[in-house]
């Protein structure tokens, strides 16, 4: 990983480096890489994808509607709220 | 223009009609007041766990059935992951490794004549919130009654080349969707969007131009307008230079009918999709599957060809009960019941849509019980209970369940056919009315009509006209 690519990452995970993590982040991700293209090396081909870790599957239920927490129940923790609202900054796109 | 041709691609949104959320059992349905549809699962609290809606995989099947999609049988959920308060995990769960349904193809037709538009996959997915800008406090208001609500995002290849092409491919999308009772597909509510990939390339030219994608259009006048101003936007660009295109999310604003940049479009990669490990893959057995299957009902032009050659209705008729799955699943119950297929027709596309007209609801919201019809529409046709009266009990019929001939009884609706009442009713009402009988047979034929109007009154309409004519013709000239 290069470091534009680390400014890109830094932007969509919505955090700042210092100089120090920086690097720790980039040594950390180039052991990854080099993890990853050894995996990548290997022929799997014939082998089925693996869809989970756990052999659990199809955990479904039915369509019924319940509503067991009220709204302020909800928002008892959240810092601002307004007219039932969660408030936050404005955002502008 | 010739000289350029469009390549668009579209993906639709359609929120599933199920009771509840796509992962918790909160409700799913429109119109609530803000944060009252809500939970710790929907509202990303931490320790959540997601469970899936069963019905959510059916109805992601049943669409992919009805256009003509190969169904994945292991289908796996995996995390979108971008930064946005109206998602409360920062991450959409959504279908990015194994989606429910890949490889359909919706036929359309315009006046250029049949085209198929093949359909790269069908996924489902959770909608977001929505968020309020309140300008007095300069804050965002975030309600997350939409979050988790069941959507499939259809996802077509770029096989569309005009704004013709896509309004019929969307018209088409909706009634296959409507029939299959997927979704009520209403674009003013936001259960149908749809987001608009455009480029544009010189005609024969097989390299792509550079793309933009188009939101925020709710309504078909709207995506038209949209995609014509957008072709024109790209031409001049590419023409004469008037800007550089570069690839990006733009919102449509049909006022003024332009469209701005809202942000760079992200690349798959700036997504970060991986496997969901908390939800569970879903594997849909032959049982299962097979259930699906049986519930997936004809084409409405199949429906129509076989109303016309198996039950012999006009072209007309058939035409107007394939426009809503709800009209066709009462004509055929009703029919099944009585056996008469014009009359049940008649019944359903005049009596019961001009009822739904007068109460403002849609076709599709038809909701009385076919086989209910079916035994008024016998009553009728046995004289045990007229026209007029059937309109009545009809009516009622709207609001609840009832055996009609068991309402007939019990509200004195049934015809009478007991000649010594009738007869009673005929020699009160002429008794009562000299002038009218003088006036008829001084040759007004008009006084005829008013006393017989005056015998049906008195009887409540229970009495076969025919024979109430007879009788009252008879009397007056004794």
């Amino acid at each position: 990983m290069d470091r534009e690519a680390l400014r890109r990452l830094e932007k969509l995970n919505q955090l700042q480096l210092n100089d120090e993590q920086k690097e720790d982040v980039l040594a950390f991700f180039a052991d990854q890489y080099d993890r990853i293209d050894k995996l990548s090396a290997i022929d799997t081909e014939q082998v089925e994808r693996m869809v989970h870790v756990m052999p659990i599957f199809t955990v479904v239920r039915d369509d019924v509607a319940v509503q067991p927490f009220t709204r302020d129940q909800l928002q008892k923790d959240a810092p601002e709220t307004m007219d039932g609202y969660w408030q936050v900054p404005r955002l502008v796109e | 223009m010739s000289k350029y041709e469009t390549v668009i691609g579209l993906e639709v949104h359609v929120e599933l009609a199920t009771e509840s959320k796509i992962f918790c059992s909160c409700s799913a349905k429109f119109g609530a007041e803000q944060n009252d549809h809500v939970c710790p699962a929907c509202c990303g609290m931490p320790g959540m766990l997601p469970v899936t809606n069963k019905r959510v995989v059916d109805l992601g099947v049943t669409a992919g059935l009805m256009l003509n999609c190969d169904i994945n049988r292991v289908t796996t959920f995996d995390k979108k992951s971008y930064y946005y308060p109206d998602l409360p995990c920062s991450y959409q769960t959504t279908q990015w490794f194994a989606p429910v349904c890949v490889n359909g193809t919706v036929t359309i037709e315009t006046s250029k004549g049949k085209k198929d538009i093949r359909i790269k996959q069908i996924h489902m997915e959770e909608d977001a919130g929505k968020l309020v800008h309140d300008d007095w406090t300069d804050t965002s208001l975030v309600d997350f009654n939409r979050t988790s609500v069941p959507l499939i995002e259809i996802v077509s290849q770029p096989d569309l080349s005009s704004a013709e092409e896509v309004v019929a491919y969307l018209e088409r999308l909706r009634s296959l969707l409507r029939f299959a009772k997927v979704s009520d597909c209403r674009m003013e509510q936001g259960s149908m969007r749809c987001d608009v990939n455009l480029s544009v390339r010189p005609e024969g030219s097989d390299i792509l131009g550079v793309r933009t994608e188009m939101k925020n259009m709710n309504s078909l006048s709207a995506i038209e307008r949209a995609i014509e101003y957008e072709t024109a936007r790209h031409i001049d660009a590419i023409e004469r230079g008037t800007e550089v295109l570069v690839q990006e999310t733009r919102r449509w604003d049909d006022i003024k009918g332009k469209s701005y940049a809202m942000r760079n479009k992200e690349t798959a990669g700036d997504y970060r999709y991986f496997p969901d490990p908390n939800v569970m893959p879903i594997v849909i057995d032959d049982e299962w599957f097979a259930k699906i299957t049986s519930t997936i009902p004809d084409l409405p032009e199949v429906k129509k060809q076989k109303y016309i050659e198996n039950l012999g209705l006009s072209e007309y008729d058939a035409d107007q009960l394939v426009q809503s799955r709800a009209f066709c699943d009462c004509f055929e119950a009703a029919y099944a019941e009585c056996g008469m297929a014009k009359d049940v027709a008649n019944w359903v596309i005049s009596d019961c849509a001009n009822m739904l007209n007068k109460k403002q609801m849609t076709a599709d919201m038809l909701t009385i019980d076919g086989k209910a019809l079916g035994q008024l529409i016998k009553l009728v046709a046995d004289g045990k209970v007229s026209r007029a009266n059937a309109k009545k009990i009809l009516a009622v019929m709207f609001n609840e369940n009832i055996d009609p001939a068991a309402y007939a009884e019990a509200n004195g609706l049934i015809v009478s056919n007991d000649t010594g009442k009738i007869k009673d009713v005929i020699r009160g009402v002429l008794d009562a009315d000299p002038k009218s009988v003088a006036d008829y047979k001084n040759g007004k034929e008009k006084a005829l009509m008013a006393l017989f109007g005056k015998c049906m009154r008195e009887l409540k309409g229970n009495c076969d006209p025919q024979l109430l004519r007879s009788y009252l013709l008879e009397m007056i000239n004794q």
